[in-house]
């Protein structure tokens, strides 16, 4: 899978304003945000394989990849997000 | 001579069917507050409509009082314009009339705490040929999608007053 289209990025760009609730105490305008957003995906995209061979099998070859990736995000949310 | 000032809160905004900006109350300390959380985005719009009682002449003043949701820092673009019927001397339509030309201001936020209040002020130029008593609507957006607009969070508008001369 390739890097998210502009538009897709934009999207999620959009969304992480509306949806963020906790104060960004720094100075951190717009554009340096959509920085994030793009450096976030391309990360994501360089690191997709070695996220997928970290899965033991059967889970990496049983899984789908809608699975793995709900897996990730939730292995995340409860490490990052617990609390916030 | 003196100043006329007519208030607009969030309460007595009025919005079209897409493109509005969110009414919110938030429970403070010990007070709540209300405000109209505009989309850092895209363009979003609140409506209000007033009667330009003893309007003298000049341009209008847009006093916008502001703050931030979540940020500390950037820029917001905000805008007004006007649109105003004459009673009983003009035969327009009141669904069908369209607004003047929009005058834009860029404010920044100025630091240190994130929702202190902010104030700017917009000078409406293009008056529609506004005189005294003329019933006049007003629309206060923040262009969200403009380059100028840099503040990456919503911009929460507390409360606004139109100022003008009686004379």
């Amino acid at each position: 899978m390739a890097v998210l289209s502009d538009n897709d990025r934009i999207a999620v760009w959009l969304q992480w304003m509306r949806e963020n609730k906790e104060p960004v105490t720094g100075a951190l305008t717009k554009a340096e945000l959509r920085a994030a957003i793009d450096a976030a995906d391309t990360w994501a995209n360089d690191n997709q394989s070695s996220y997928n061979t970290a899965l033991p099998t059967p889970a990496r070859t049983v899984l789908s990849t809608p699975q793995k990736v709900a897996l990730l995000m939730f292995v995340v949310a409860k490490r990052y997000l617990t609390g916030a | 001579m003196a100043t006329q000032k007519i208030p607009f809160v969030p309460e007595d905004a009025q919005f079209l069917a897409t493109a509005f900006p969110q009414y919110l109350k938030i429970n403070g300390a010990e007070y709540p507050v209300s405000v109209l959380a505009y989309d850092s985005g895209t363009k979003e719009s609140g409506f209000w409509k007033f009667k330009a009682v003893n309007y003298g002449s000049g341009n209008l003043t847009v006093v916008i009082r502001w703050t931030s949701d979540t940020a500390t820092s950037g820029d917001v673009v905000w805008g007004a314009a006007i649109a105003r019927i004459p009673p009983d001397s003009s035969s327009q339509d009141i669904t069908t009339k369209t607004l003047a030309t929009p005058a834009t201001v860029t404010d920044s936020h100025l630091g240190t705490t994130v929702r202190r209040e902010m104030s700017c002020s917009i000078t409406i130029t293009s008056l529609d040929s506004i005189a005294a008593n003329d019933t006049v609507w007003i629309v206060i957006y923040r262009d969200g999608g403009a380059g100028g607009d840099t503040m990456a969070c919503d911009a929460f508008f507390i409360e606004a007053s139109l100022e003008y001369s009686d004379t």
